[in-house]
């Protein structure tokens, strides 16, 4: 069996090794179009905040491939599949025939489409070399406008302002992360991201970045108003990098179907990780979710299903984890808004910053939101959604304010 | 492999687990000592209130394979091919909280530890005493349960003792059961059976 996989990040070596458990003997070629090992894209603000040393960014030892015998194609582009011949076409001529197709190319950030994008200065950050272009335009003292305060503009923010730069966050909503977070908790991080030292603009979107010989020199705003800047960073979301499959006509624009078994709708060819449209948990519709733990189950799945098993992936549980230097924010489930027929129970201590939030519906746990030191029981609550437990069934009741989780053991 | 095995019903909820793990998991592994140090060592062990029982002790069970494992961005966490546990590198942790999300058992704790004193804050948990495994010495939390509420062994014959205790349990149970109940003669009996 002759076995292709797109992508050597979380869903491509996690396929990779699950196919090596069950079939000892295939062959396994891993394409990337990165050239270097296999690293860590989330560690990439850490390494950036200088939290990390710039080895431990790398996830794999240098044997890892021969340890599980994989053939690695590093620093090959893929530009086409061809499914009927069965066969994947690399940038640099190679064409490699396959029994069996892996698609984890994961995403790309995007751009929000303004003026001025392709002026120096302007960065994403999603690669290594990203990173290390960013850090050459960095001065000592100077500013950076950092547009989106998601996950990644938050975690950036954090790191610049550790390295001694001023930061202006932007947001286009009322609040930060819109999508995960309640106006309660919204407002404890603010209050966490005011302490750091960041400064944060709601409801403000650059019209355009404005530069000079072709450098960025300031960012004309949504309200008239015109900031001086050294640097843009944008992190407003990212997008499946599916270019290389316009032509086999596998992809949506908002990635790729796939079935509760990772496959296509060839049946040779599976996708993972953060290029494809994967159903969710609850609610059972595709939706696209770019995380990491459902990469790696994704691919788990995916590698188990290609190399003859039969394995379920029962659906994404949307979850995040924001950890600045002061709050741990961790949120799963339901996205913003809440269900129409939902009931939400809240428990708030500002002055200990705890916060526990709990979205049920149908008498089910489907949302939760936790704050503070209790944030490190979150994999109970997840469980609890992910296994659709009816509330009433459980030994204790979660919404009571003396909830512990020994309550639901013993 | 060995483990340690919690017992539930045994435990009064009297925290000394708790005082012994984080003594050893401090820098001059005595509790005098740790109260001393810059670093508050941390205990790895959780005693909850229990819903039946008075305590319920919380902590890591070494899954194999480790949810935590998997989901851990940063390369931190490890198995042990040896010692079967599920170690976390306090140098590599950047206490980003994926693996609170991924364990069920809510068995991770996030502070300092003088193992990483560049960090404010790594995930901590059990290590099953490594030092002390080394030693040929019981874990610092089975050493100090008083009520046999810790236990520490191979997995198997622990699973076995534990099987044996419910095994005469659920026995004593039914002889209580047969010596309270009055005596029919045993044609009344059949009559009932018929009946």
């Amino acid at each position: 069996m002759r076995y292709v996989i797109i992508g050597a990040s979380a869903a491509g070596l996690t396929a990779a090794e699950t196919i090596r458990k069950w079939d000892p003997e295939g062959r396994i070629a891993v394409i990337s179009d990165e050239p270097l090992l296999p690293y860590s894209r989330p560690l990439l603000t850490y390494l950036l905040g200088k939290e990390i040393r710039p080895e431990q960014i790398f996830l794999k030892s240098g044997q890892y491939f021969e340890q599980w015998r994989l053939e690695a194609f590093l620093g090959k582009a893929v530009t086409r599949v061809d499914p009927e011949a069965r066969t994947v076409h690399l940038a640099d001529g190679q064409t490699l025939p396959y029994d069996r197709l892996l698609i984890a190319s994961g995403a790309e950030p995007r751009l929000p489409g303004i003026p001025g994008e392709d002026l120096d200065g302007v960065f994403t950050l999603r690669h290594l070399a990203d990173l290390q272009r960013l850090e050459a335009g960095l001065v000592p003292g100077g500013s950076v406008a950092v547009v989106g305060a998601g996950a990644v503009g938050l975690k950036v923010a954090e790191a610049l302002v550790h390295r001694g730069i001023k930061v202006h966050l932007f947001e286009r909503e009322a609040q930060p992360l819109t999508q995960v977070l309640d106006p309660v908790a919204a407002q404890l991080l603010q209050d966490a991201i005011k302490r750091r030292g960041i400064r944060l603009y709601l409801h403000s979107w650059p019209e355009a970045v404005l530069g000079k010989k072709g450098k960025v020199e300031a960012l004309a705003l949504n309200n008239n108003r015109v900031l001086p800047v050294q640097a843009v960073l944008f992190s407003v979301g990212v997008q499946a990098r599916t270019g290389f499959l316009a032509s086999a006509g596998l992809a949506d624009p908002g990635g790729i179907r796939v079935d509760h078994f990772m496959q296509t709708s060839y049946p040779d060819i599976y996708a993972a990780g953060d290029c494809t449209k994967p159903p969710h948990l609850i609610t059972g519709e595709p939706r696209a979710f770019h995380i990491w733990p459902a990469a790696v189950a994704q691919g788990e799945v995916a590698g188990a299903n290609m190399a003859g098993a039969r394995r379920r992936y029962e659906g994404l549980l949307p979850q995040n984890s924001i950890s600045l230097k002061d709050i741990k924010i961790i949120t799963g489930g339901h996205l913003k808004p809440d269900p129409p027929d939902g009931e939400v129970f809240c428990e708030l201590d500002r002055h200990r910053g705890h916060y526990r939030r709990l979205v049920l519906q149908n008498g089910r746990l489907v949302g939760v939101t936790l704050i503070g030191p209790r944030a490190a029981e979150a994999g109970i609550y997840f469980q609890l959604i992910a296994r659709k437990v009816p509330v009433k069934d459980l030994p204790t009741d979660i919404r009571a304010a003396d909830f512990h989780p020994g309550k639901l053991w013993a | 492999m060995k483990t340690v095995l919690v017992r539930p019903e045994r435990c009064l909820g009297c925290l000394q687990c708790r005082l012994a793990c984080a003594a050893e998991h401090s820098r001059s592994k005595d509790l005098l000592g740790a109260l001393l140090e810059e670093v508050k060592p941390k205990p790895r062990l959780k005693i909850y209130p229990g819903r039946q029982h008075w305590a319920f002790p919380n902590k890591c069970r070494h899954c194999d394979p480790a949810p935590c494992q998997a989901v851990c961005i940063a390369g931190a966490i490890t198995k042990d091919p040896l010692r079967g546990t599920t170690d976390i590198d306090p140098a590599r942790c950047i206490n980003c909280a994926m693996c609170a999300m991924a364990c069920p058992f809510g068995a991770l704790t996030y502070a300092a530890t003088f193992q990483a004193p560049e960090r404010h804050a790594v995930a901590l948990k059990c290590d099953q005493c490594p030092d002390r495994e080394a030693a040929g010495r019981l874990p610092a939390c089975v050493e100090a349960c008083k009520v046999g509420a810790l236990t520490y062994g191979e997995v198997e014959e622990l699973q076995e003792e534990k099987g044996r205790v419910i095994a005469q349990a659920v026995f004593a149970a039914f002889q209580v059961a047969a010596e309270t109940a009055p005596r029919l003669p045993e044609t009344i009996s059949r009559w009932r059976i018929l009946a």
